[in-house]
């Protein structure tokens, strides 16, 4: 009887372990005909037309995510037997975690990230941590797409600056946008006789103007913190001369995070939050569109990337975005700064990569791009295609020389405080957002954390 | 005489029983262990890279990096909140059941309502108190506007973590509260007859007859609310996502493996044992205490 119940016992681990391996099996030996795998990478795949399921994970933002649905149904249309299945979650860590998990899992065959390839550690920033997507490059992860067609029909400039490692592309960039400006309401501005501010005392006087009227001039969505440092990136683009030196400068102790310079973007910040609507603390990212699209707040700090959201809010809102004047120089606050935004990345093992890289390949034909372009109001990174938004056609004055903001410079040393943690200065740990009531202690926590980091 | 006849019968059961216990082991206890031996590594979690055995250096980290105060500090905030939710959950479950069981009319009604939100989930009780605390227009800001004050709520530094830690009890107080209520139907009724014969007052009588007669219910649910506050992770994801210094032990684990710009299994692992090691403890401790408790009473 010892036998029996030992052969059942060993019966039985040996389902339950054929049923956790069987995912490995399946896609390692087994050509699966209906759907996947080493099939669809090669050119006889173009030959066959099995069903095949193309998976898309991105992050949500209605405007991007209703051009994706229409643009997957029309590349189903083109290739009939591909479906797509695409995921959006929230753009938060819900979004990383996605990233993680399906990259881990190979359970992806196109990824969108948020930005273009910043924070490389470079020689002058000796220890830093590789960002995530050098780190999926480095291991294998994603596919080269130097020899693909449609890379050619991008701006080789751009292409080079947001996708490029090692002489290698490794993504298609989308677009670039501007975080550090405010979107303005213009019928307000109009209304009570008010100019774009083009210095910092012009600003000043425009809040004390609408305050004054009983108008909220400024919103930030505080509950979700980074938006407050779209602002902070702002005001750092116009009051530094030279961030990257100012950077370089903190690694090789040079600068200080309680220089002046430091301190004044601080002290603006905190004045800006000073004279923000009550409760800008609570309002969460997604609510800020729809505060502003309502009337209720003359000015809010968001990227360029949320117009299209404004105007679905409201389709009769009349708005315009200009750069935050932190200096007192008019020229110093004439630019905007940004980011390459989105990026799409193919995984080099995808399942079904041939049929990524078909739907990256139609994505970037002219039509198509022009059309995301219109919707998601990115900037352009093809050449010539016709910008029919009134918005982003206002914004050409403030482009002419479109520089990278702080979080695209700037390189943190590895396992440093809250203080001077992740990618911004954190103006939100100030009064009244925070619990620190002068830029100066703000500063000082923010050296202690970066010099014990050493 | 055996239950389970002769034969195969007689095996029946243990035989039923493997299944479960293989899934167990393989679903429980196999992820758990693979937590302790990553702890030990350098694991990014990314295929087709190499990690190393690296010793106690990602504990070391833990403790002694130069952000280690960052992590000390939620392992503070951790206790924090496992000892408000376990005294005043369970104080206040106490105070409800005691009421309730007193054959109020429509208790049914109330036991209902107050085990209502532990059906809800987290993720609908997260929306609907941040919709009741909203500082734009939610009512209880306008309750504060009444007064002359107004707050940020699960956007202060002042106030999040006790935010989160009354959404908290707000959420389970029903789940003690009804262990707590099958704890006092249970009592006979002729002891409170002999006590009210001998003179007892409604609290003589609490205090000499209900509280010690509902020792194993206090058992279950204190050891019920500790664990699962100091493993408390849903809600505050939920409510701040670890802002606004609410960070607790659990946040830690998710937020070193998956924040974006990195991706430490190795720390993340370490930091799952540190918190098994604090939970364990503080369980086997109370464990002991309650127990001995319940003895002598």
């Amino acid at each position: 009887m010892k036998r029996y119940t030992l052969l059942m016992l060993s019966l039985i681990l040996v389902i339950i372990l054929a049923a956790c391996g069987g995912n490995n099996v399946n896609t390692a030996s087994e050509p699966k005909p209906a759907t996947t795998n080493a099939k669809d990478n090669t050119p006889a795949a173009e030959a066959t037309e099995d069903p095949i399921t193309l998976k898309v994970i991105h992050w949500q933002n209605e405007g991007t995510n209703k051009f994706y649905e229409a643009f997957n149904k029309k590349f189903t249309e083109r290739y009939p037997h591909i479906t797509v299945d695409y995921t959006t979650v929230p753009s938060d860590a819900t979004y990383d975690q996605l990233q993680q998990t399906r990259i881990n899992a190979n359970d992806t065959d196109l990824l969108a990230i948020k930005s273009g390839f910043a924070s490389v550690p470079q020689d002058w920033s000796p220890g830093a941590q590789d960002p995530l997507w050098k780190q999926w490059i480095d291991a294998g992860l994603i596919a080269d797409l130097s020899n693909e067609g449609f890379v050619d029909n991008y701006n080789p400039v751009d292409v080079e600056n947001s996708t490029t490692y090692n002489g290698k592309v490794y993504g298609i960039n989308l677009g670039k946008v501007s975080f550090t400006g405010l979107f303005y309401n213009k019928t307000i501005f109009e209304e009570n006789g008010l100019a774009v501010p083009t210095t910092w005392d012009e600003f000043t006087k425009v809040v004390g103007d609408l305050k004054a009227k009983n108008i909220e001039p400024l919103a930030f969505a505080g509950k979700d913190v980074w938006p407050i440092n779209l602002a902070v990136q702002g005001l750092q683009a116009s009051i530094h001369d030279d961030q990257l030196a100012y950077i370089k400068g903190l690694w090789d102790g040079s600068t200080k995070w309680t220089d002046p310079v430091a301190i004044e973007v601080l002290d603006k910040a905190q004045w800006m939050m000073e004279n923000a609507i009550t409760g800008f603390m609570g309002v969460d990212y997604g609510s800020l569109p729809g505060l502003f699209a309502s009337g209720k707040v003359a000015m809010i700090a968001d990227g360029s990337w949320d117009a299209p959201a404004i105007a679905s809010a409201n389709p009769d809102l009349k708005f315009g975005y200009f750069p935050i004047p932190g200096s007192n120089n008019a020229a110093d606050n004439k630019d905007l700064a940004g980011k390459y935004d989105m990026s799409w990345m193919v995984l080099e093992k995808a399942k079904n990569k041939d049929a990524a890289l078909k739907w990256l390949a139609m994505h970037s034909e002219t039509e198509h791009y022009t059309e995301f372009t219109n919707t998601s109001g990115f900037l352009p990174t093809q050449d010539n295609i016709p910008v029919d938004s009134e918005f982003i056609k206002e914004l050409a004055p403030n482009l002419q020389n479109f520089k990278l903001a702080w979080d695209q410079l700037f390189i943190n040393r590895q396992n440093v405080g809250e203080y001077a943690g992740g990618s911004s200065v954190h103006a939100e740990f100030l009064a009244p957002a925070g619990p620190l009531a002068t830029p100066l202690e703000l500063a000082e926590k923010s050296q202690t954390d970066w010099d014990a980091a050493k | 005489m055996y239950p389970f006849g002769k034969g195969l019968s007689r095996h029946l059961p243990l035989l039923l029983l493997m299944l479960p216990l293989s899934l167990y082991l393989v679903f429980g206890i196999g992820p758990s262990l693979a937590t302790v031996f990553f702890s030990f590594t350098n694991a990014t979690g990314l295929p087709g890279v190499e990690w190393q055995f690296i010793g106690l250096d990602n504990y070391e980290k833990f403790f002694f990096s130069s952000d280690s105060s960052d992590r000390i500090d939620a392992a503070g905030r951790t206790v924090y909140f496992a000892l408000a939710v376990v005294i005043i959950q369970n104080a206040v479950a106490l105070f409800m059941a005691v009421i309730i069981n007193r054959k109020l009319r429509g208790d049914v009604f109330y036991r209902a309502t107050f085990f209502l939100p532990v059906v809800l989930g987290v993720t609908v009780t997260g929306l609907v108190w941040q919709m009741v605390m909203n500082p734009l227009g939610g009512p209880a800001q306008a309750v504060l506007n009444w007064f002359g004050t107004s707050s940020n709520f699960f956007g202060s530094y002042d106030v999040a973590f006790e935010m989160i830690i009354f959404v908290q009890i707000w959420m389970y107080m029903g789940y003690s509260l009804v262990i707590f209520l099958a704890g006092l139907q249970s009592i006979p009724k002729d002891m409170y007859e002999a006590g009210y014969i001998d003179g007892t007052n409604r609290w003589q009588s609490f205090r000499h007859i209900t509280f010690p007669m509902i020792a194993p219910a206090m058992t279950v649910n204190l050891l019920l609310s500790i664990i699962g506050s100091l493993q408390t992770f849903d809600i505050i994801y939920v409510l701040t996502g670890g802002k606004f210094f609410t960070r607790t032990l659990a946040l830690d684990v998710f937020g070193t493996a998956f924040n974006g710009t990195t991706a430490d299994y190795g720390l993340s692992s370490a930091t799952a044992m540190v918190q098994f090691v604090f939970v364990f403890v503080v369980t086997i401790i109370a464990v002991f205490y309650l127990r001995r408790r319940e003895v002598e009473m």
